[in-house]
């Protein structure tokens, strides 16, 4: 391009008929403009280069385990994943078209497409940001952050972390009877045994430190700080029906309850009943509680109790289970959110155990009496296709599940980070275009800028098929 | 400077070629279209590979697409193109050459801490 004859060339970088942005070490606009592009393709085939290390890894990966994409990539919600391609694909329009408006020195539309691209790319961003915060809530994350709280098919998870949020995990008692209602402790027999799988509900306990205040009639209670509860404990309390206005010498049926136990006491009950620990020095106050009219035993009461029999026998209850300190004042926090005494509240996060999965059992229909002489075999259905990928979905990641989420994340993440570089730039771009800057020998930046736009674009063309839509 | 351009065609009397509406809006139609059409396809149970295949060669159709309209490389200097593919073709080798030995070390590839992969027997010492 630089044949071309000069005749203002050289020295004259002073207001000539030509835009002010045209540097004086280049012969011409042409110049620059060819040098900022060779610049421009340079960078743009290192960026190939920088996102073909992740890509080399999502197919090694993918060769080796097909299992886990096939399984994994069900996570993803393909109207997110091709809604955001269509958003990209947009402002890659807009972006090429900017170039155009520039060179044609239509400002207006410059400036219009320069807006469009930047709203684009925050949209992108938007969605990305919705799906991310999704996979953290759900712990479809990557490494050993991966402890899904639900399948790729969504059927719950127990979790190893056991942290899943949400209405599916939280207990709700029922005001009238004070039993569970529903939750994670759908009857009493559950909970008694940790080990057992789909019997144990799995439950995180927290006792929440709060003030109480009263506002427009309402008790509003307002989280200082809490503390986990930690080590189940199977311990007798007093069962419903007893414990108190009882007469003197009544016998109160000595019941086992499941119950949460903190590594110093109190001792936290389901169902209403709680009862807590107050060490004073070498003097154990033990204070009983329970559903209803609110009511507790002092000290002296319990004397009495104890004098009538109530703990006789219970062996658990001795004083040397006292440590110094802890909370008093316990409740169970009921399904109304009632805070029923004090400024000490117990939530749960509670985890309800994965119920069987329904599937067929595929040799159900193949068990067929076989007689001797006739062939009396009779075609049996195979699971299809469908039923296969469905049961799959239902059941447990495959092992390593989280390679996935770790590549997914990674190429997602860096693809995000040029994006937002990206909005920076076209920001950049849209001042100086408000101020008039680019004319047809000098449209440089906005041509570089789509370029590098043109990349992110590509990249996610072949991203949005290898994650989102695994077949 | 030409000032007066015509919307309908292409014109290179600038610095640089500057592309038509036409040809602007056919790409990023195509490009739409071919995101509808990828989609779709995937609904469709082609078997694992010929699924990917498909999904690959829309991929490519619409890079190809965004590079040669969007990305005027159509127009543009050899030169350009040159680094572009000069750019894949580094990546197609570096992909090429970690696939070549991946077959040697798949149990070890992600490393399982309760079942490390068994160590290979050597030859046993001689004499003693």
């Amino acid at each position: 391009m630089s044949e071309q004859p000069h005749a203002a060339h050289g020295d004259d970088h002073g207001g000539h008929h030509g835009s002010r942005f045209i540097q004086h070490h280049y012969d011409d606009a042409q110049h620059q403009f060819d040098s900022g592009k060779l610049a421009i393709w340079l960078f743009l085939a290192q960026e190939v280069l920088f996102f073909s290390a992740l890509f080399v890894a999502y197919i090694l990966y993918r060769h080796h385990h097909p299992e886990i994409y096939a399984y994994a990539h069900k996570y993803l919600d393909v109207k997110m994943g091709a809604i955001n391609t269509g958003v990209l694909i947009f402002s890659s329009l807009t972006a090429a078209w900017a170039v155009r408006a520039a060179q044609l020195r239509q400002k207006t539309l410059l400036v219009a497409c320069l807006a469009a691209t930047i709203a684009c790319a925050l949209g992108f961003l938007v969605i990305k940001y919705f799906e991310y915060t999704h996979k953290i809530h759900e712990k479809i994350l990557f490494g050993r952050y991966f402890d899904p709280c639900v399948s790729s098919g969504n059927t719950p998870l127990i979790t190893k972390g056991n942290e899943c949020p949400g209405t599916k995990s939280s207990i709700v008692w029922d005001k009238a009877t004070g039993a569970p209602a529903s939750g994670c402790f759908p009857n009493a027999a559950l909970d008694l045994d940790p080990r057992t799988p789909h019997v144990q509900a799995d439950c995180k306990v927290f006792e929440v430190q709060g003030t109480e205040s009263t506002k427009d009639g309402k008790v509003v209670f307002a989280e200082k700080g809490r503390k986990e509860i930690i080590g189940r404990c199977f311990d007798p309390v007093f069962g419903p029906g007893g414990g108190l206005g009882l007469a003197p010498n009544a016998t109160i049926p000595a019941q086992t309850y499941p119950c949460w136990k903190t590594n110093a006491n109190p001792h936290v009950c389901k169902g209403g009943w709680f009862f807590t620990w107050n060490c004073a020095g070498l003097l154990c106050e033990k204070t009983f509680g329970g559903e209803g009219p609110y009511a507790t035993q002092t000290a002296c009461q319990e004397q009495r109790s104890a004098k009538n029999g109530m703990l006789g026998g219970q062996g658990t209850a001795t004083v040397t289970d006292c440590t110094t300190g802890g909370a008093s004042g316990f409740v169970v926090e009921y399904g109304d959110h009632t805070v029923r005494k004090g400024n000490v509240r117990i939530d749960s996060v509670c985890k309800t155990p994965a119920p069987p999965v329904a599937v067929a059992d595929p040799l159900a229909d193949k068990v067929q009496v076989l007689e001797l002489g006739e062939a009396t075999t009779t075609n049996v259905r195979p699971l299809t296709h469908a039923e296969e990928k469905a049961a799959m979905y239902a059941g447990p990641p495959p092992p390593h599940t989280n390679m996935f989420f770790t590549i997914y994340f990674l190429m997602t993440g860096l693809h995000g980070i040029h994006v937002l570089f990206g909005v920076f730039v076209f920001i950049w771009l849209l001042i100086r275009a408000t101020k008039g800057h680019f004319t047809p020998d000098y449209f440089g930046p906005v041509d570089f800028a789509a370029l590098y736009w043109h990349i992110v674009d590509l990249i996610w063309i072949f991203l949005f098929p290898l994650l989102y839509l695994i077949h | 400077m030409a000032t007066a351009h015509h919307d309908d065609h292409d014109d290179h009397h600038g610095i640089s070629h500057t592309a038509s509406v036409k040809v602007l809006l056919g790409t990023g139609g195509a490009l739409l279209m071919l995101t509808i059409v990828t989609v779709l396809a995937t609904r469709v149970d082609f078997g694992t590979n010929i699924n990917l295949a498909v999904a690959m060669l829309i991929a490519v159709i619409k890079a190809t697409l965004v590079v040669l309209f969007f990305m005027h490389l159509k127009y543009d200097k050899i030169f350009h193109t040159v680094i572009f593919l000069s750019g894949i073709c580094a990546a197609a080798l570096f992909v090429g050459f970690t696939l070549m030995d991946s077959g040697q070390y798949q149990q070890s590839n992600i490393w399982d801490i309760d079942n490390p992969p068994v160590a290979p027997v050597g030859p046993r010492p001689t004499g003693g």
